[in-house]
């Protein structure tokens, strides 16, 4: 299967949650109607939480419109889903090999090591003022 | 959109049914239904998850508070007929050992 890719830009608000999630669930056919639907979810479980982490904390120092935008490539191939995401926003002060699954009775603290849990790479990187974060599930 | 139902059975339990998906953008409504019928005498809930598509660590996140507010008001909240992206997500965050899921909604009581 050649390599098929989409690229999305959306602005740094709840709402465009949602969205990413419809235009994932419509790309399906055309990136890999192979892909198992364990990996479609476990891929699309982290993808929901490191959005729902940049649009929480990236954004937080902006008092005023424009809202910040968030660029999405999600790219598939015969070995892995992967998606990259680059946004301007304030530095993430993450560690995420110290991110761990917080106790049972805990409210919030569970989306990161959800994601690290959910896929098989997960990286973030600050590059030039650049906040990318890429997620990768290797494909079942 | 994700539409939350709220209904009370006959037996006085609250229902809460979250359709669609449960994620940053809804999460707060979920808890809040459970808080609204917890704090109107309604202690004993389910959440009906037969049609919950997604749900994700805000959605958990109200999950467990709704169950901390049922037991501090006497009563408790429990789960029943999660999809499959919902027990995934449950077991991956061990959650399903507080929050263990009935296979009906009537037998969660």
């Amino acid at each position: 299967m050649p390599t098929r890719s989409f690229r999305e830009d959306f602005p740094a608000v709840p709402e465009s949650l949602d969205a990413l999630q419809d235009r994932l669930a419509a790309a399906w056919t055309d990136l890999g109607a192979d892909v198992t639907d364990h990996d479609r979810l476990r891929f699309e479980m982290a993808v929901v939480e490191i959005v729902a982490n940049i649009i929480e904390h990236a954004g937080l120092t902006d008092t005023r419109p424009p809202v910040r935008m968030i660029t999405c490539v999600v790219t598939v191939d015969d070995e892995e889903v992967r998606a990259e995401f680059a946004d301007d926003g304030r530095p993430a002060a993450i560690d995420l090999s110290a991110v761990f699954m917080p106790g049972e009775d805990a409210e919030s603290g569970r989306g990161l090591a959800l994601a690290v849990a959910a896929v098989d790479d997960l990286r973030y990187e600050r590059e030039d003022g650049i906040n990318r974060w890429t997620v990768v599930c290797v494909r079942s | 959109m994700t539409e939350i139902e709220t209904t009370v059975t006959e037996r006085g339990v609250g229902v809460v049914t979250p359709k669609g998906r449960v994620t940053m953008t809804t999460a707060p409504r979920l808890r809040e239904a459970v808080t609204d019928l917890v704090d109107a005498g309604t202690i004993r809930i389910v959440v009906d998850l037969g049609e919950t598509t997604f749900l994700d660590s805000s959605g958990l996140g109200s999950l467990v508070a709704g169950l901390k507010h049922c037991r501090q008001g006497g009563g408790d909240l429990r789960i029943a007929r999660p999809t499959a992206a919902v027990s995934t997500v449950l077991q991956m965050t061990n959650l399903d050992r507080i929050l263990t899921p009935r296979d009906t909604v009537e037998e969660a009581y």
